[in-house]
């Protein structure tokens, strides 16, 4: 059977997406203890949303992104052809486009909403937040990917292999959040990248200026075709008009009108934003409000228990450079870095912390480092991360078995990889036994002891995010601390196992 | 009782031991009491002497045997730290069971952290050369285990114990003798905990009698202890002094087993005897074995 021309252009358009999302979760799948991570943040490093709203937020540079100048210049050259073929958010949009939904279409545009957000992204990262994260959408599929997609699929594995069945506190969210741009196709076709998407905001802002457009020539029959098959209302063929910003480059028009009337040429015709005075003034001042509000949200001694991933930089600026995109919660070996929800402030939605009781930090790992793509933990050395401080075990003596009921337990103290648990002779009510202490001079906070700790419910050994280290720059490998790590040797009494009298 | 196959064994043993050099061995000759087979030295036949001390591998290892060796992999520490098994050691064990005639080999550990780490850090996989008959298998799973009662128990009354084992024709437990922080030594029996799934409520009992109790439902055909490297303090996770002693032990007694590694090295700097630790004074008083080194017949080899 011989495939129409059309057909041959729609499929190649589809290889190309299908290709794009399965590399994008190939990448995904890569992001694992112990495999090599060079490539995986390859679609970060080229996402221009990301630059310059984490460089406007971080007042620098963010050199994570840099290399999206090229997408800048690829966009200014050809329009948003990263919608039509490479975002992979548009392409899991249109699989579900194309076969569940299109009957239910509604016509409905607000299309000046993508730069709207895009305005009140620029303008709260101006004034000193960045709340890129919950827009865009290469953050999204990859957040999705770990918390919604990594659990299921692990879970229907385990039926063959069993696994670690990935676990994550706040998947509902990320759910109701996917659920959302997925189900507003039933509203119009694309409707989250012709209304929403700020990135689609910003490469429609350069499609603009773009040098080729799709144009009409002269000879349009007025069938209409190109209009109906248009996925994103940039076509009017009664005025004979394509609006570069709103085209995505998905090419139908051009090989599906009956009379190759559409061309793809370098252009000078622009059309000018129509963004009301009021809509410029209420997205500028949600982000002038927004910005402060975020940073404002929480008492800093309310913390306590917000335990940043090892090597994660100060707060304030963890906040803007994290972009919550799930990586370091999906290499996590023991599973223990988990999303926040509003512990951080409504900004941290999503931003990884340690709960310990869940896995702690092992020893010989340092991967959330080194796959996140825009080093808001910074990669450290395995050497080096063990410096990296996170917090202090505090013991609960009420509850610790060993304190409380006199047991043989000192799991802690087994399971402590720097010896910062001492189990020590302790009389209670005329019973020595050795009892185990912290010694908060070398615990790092990594939570092994709190994540094995055996009796029911919250552990009763914790770790607090007492003396905890953020440093932006320089090592957290000092002489002071060697000399005390060094110098600090394991205070040992006979064990209880032992019957001493025999000796 | 003795049967006169037993008997007959017995004197064809004396024979063949008093026909080998004497310089290479000594001999505390016991009239019935349990076989010790101890090798010591750099060689790669340890394992191998100090099994064939006690009769040969291939009185556990039958042809076409399913066999189950669980070595100590539960800490991702480094091989030289004595937390874990040597894989010198798990390979010399590996390759006399398929010498002697083995179809599969599974090395089995519910490992304390991350399986993964803790495989790694192992150096096992490296050592094993024929991966088609051997491997390794880290229990991540409440249903890899299974419930067992324990009709002996009055700290456990039933434990869930890796169901792969009941599946096996031959258990071996290959631990390493490390110090530990609750129970003094971890040496066989204390290792069996490894293939429990809620460690912690033996915790949470009288620890001591609980690993005896144990003891009574887990019966490895034989107990090979690694005492290459001894971590002598600082146990079980390490860091702590690591002691090089170059030493393989075997026995089928697991409380003579234990007894004897006991009085191998210092612990804490101090000098122990079986009958001073107390999971070894429990097993042997649920009769698990002969906890007097002198009532043992062991063989001591240099290689």
């Amino acid at each position: 059977m011989a495939i129409s021309k059309t057909k041959r252009h729609r499929m190649l358009r589809w290889i190309i997406q299908i290709s794009f999302l399965l590399l994008f979760i190939f990448f995904f799948v890569q992001t694992r203890y112990g495999l090599d991570i060079t490539f995986q943040n390859l679609f970060f490093k080229f996402d221009p949303l990301i630059f310059i709203i984490l460089s406007i937020s971080e007042r620098t540079i963010v050199t994570a992104a840099l290399l999206s100048i090229f997408l800048i210049i690829g966009s200014l050259i050809f329009g948003r052809f990263f919608c039509g073929f490479i975002c992979p958010l548009g392409s899991i949009i249109d699989i579900f486009d194309t076969h569940a939904v299109k009957q239910y279409k509604i016509s409905l545009s607000v299309k000046n909403g993508k730069y709207l957000i895009l305005l009140f992204l620029t303008i709260a990262a101006l004034a000193g937040s960045s709340f890129v994260h919950f827009f865009d959408p290469l953050v999204i599929v990859e957040r999705s990917l770990t918390l919604i997609a990594y659990p299921v699929v692990t879970y229907l594995l385990d039926a063959f292999i069993p696994l670690n069945n990935a676990f994550y506190t706040e998947t509902l969210i990320a759910f109701l959040f996917f659920v959302a741009i997925i189900g507003a196709n039933i509203v119009a076709p694309r409707f989250w990248c012709r209304n929403l998407c700020p990135l689609g905001g910003l490469l429609a802002t350069l499609a603009k200026f773009s040098l080729f457009k799709f144009t009409f020539a002269e000879h349009c029959e007025q069938c209409g075709i190109c209009e109906k098959i248009c996925p994103t209302g940039a076509l009017q063929y009664t005025e004979a008009t394509i609006d570069s910003a709103e085209c995505i480059d998905c090419l139908r028009c051009l090989y599906e009108c009956p009379y190759r009337t559409i061309e793809y040429r370098p252009t000078v015709t622009r059309r000018p934003f129509d963004i009301t005075r009021r809509q410029f003034i209420v997205a500028c001042g949600t982000g002038l409000v927004a910005a402060p509000l975020a940073k404002t949200f929480l008492h800093p001694k309310l913390n306590g228990r917000l335990l940043r991933p090892p090597g994660a930089i100060p707060e304030s600026d963890f906040l803007n450079i994290c972009i919550h995109c799930g990586k370091c919660m999906k290499v996590c070996p023991t599973n223990g870095l988990q999303p926040c929800f509003l512990e951080a402030g409504i900004n941290g939605l999503w931003t990884p912390r340690l709960v310990p009781r869940v896995g702690g930090c092992e020893k010989n790992c340092n991967m959330c480092g080194q796959v996140c793509p825009t080093s808001a933990i910074r990669k450290l050395s395995l050497e080096e991360k063990t410096y990296a401080r996170i917090g202090t075990a505090v013991i609960d003596r009420n509850r610790c078995i060993a304190w409380e009921q006199d047991k043989v337990c000192l799991i802690c103290d087994e399971a402590c990889p720097y010896n910062a648990i001492s189990s020590l002779n302790e009389t209670i009510r005329s019973t020595t036994l050795l009892r185990p202490f912290v010694n908060e001079r070398i615990c790092t906070g990594c939570g092994l002891c709190e994540s094995r700790c055996p009796i029911e419910g919250p552990a009763a050994i914790e770790v607090f995010s007492i003396d905890e280290e953020r440093i932006k720059t320089g090592s957290y490998i000092t002489e002071e601390k060697k000399r005390l790590r060094a110098c600090e040797e394991r205070q040992e009494d006979i064990p209880s196992g032992f019957i001493l009298d025999d000796n | 009782m003795i049967t006169r196959r037993d008997f007959l064994k017995m004197g064809a043993g004396v024979v063949v031991a008093s026909l080998l050099p004497k310089t290479l061995f000594t001999t505390t000759e016991g009239a019935s009491g349990p076989l010790i087979g101890v090798a010591r030295g750099e060689s790669p036949n340890l394992v191998k002497t100090a099994l064939d001390a006690i009769g040969g591998v291939n009185k556990f290892v039958k042809h076409g045997d399913k066999v189950c060796i669980k070595p100590n992999i539960s800490f991702a520490a480094n091989i030289d730290c004595g937390a874990t098994t040597s894989p010198e050691i798990v390979k010399q064990v590996v390759e006399l069971c398929l010498d002697a005639g083995a179809s599969k080999i599974i090395l089995l550990d519910h490992t304390i952290q991350n399986p993964q780490l803790c495989v790694e850090e192992s150096k096992i996989e490296e050592a094993i050369i024929d991966k088609d008959r051997v491997n390794l298998l880290t229990l991540t799973k409440e249903r890899q285990f299974g419930e067992v009662q324990i009709p002996q128990g009055s700290e456990l009354h039933s434990v869930k114990i890796a169901k792969i084992l009941q599946t096996a024709d031959t258990f071996i437990n290959l631990p390493t003798a490390k110090s530990h922080s609750a129970t003094g030594v971890s040496l066989g029996i204390k290792s069996l905990m490894g293939l429990v799934w809620d460690r912690g409520a033996l915790h949470r009992v009288n620890l001591h009698r609980a690993i005896a109790e144990l003891g009574t439902v887990m019966k490895p055909d034989v107990t090979i202890v690694d005492a290459t490297r001894v971590l002598t303090t600082g146990g079980p996770g390490g860091p702590g002094k690591s002691v090089k002693l170059n030493t393989v032990i075997t026995g089928t007694d697991p409380v003579a087993v234990d007894s004897y590694c006991v009085g191998v090295t210092q612990w804490y700097n101090k000098s122990w005897t079986g009958s001073s630790v107390k999971y070894i004074v429990a097993a042997s008083e649920l009769g698990l074995g002969e906890i007097d080194t002198s009532k043992m017949r062991i063989t001591e080899i240099d290689v």
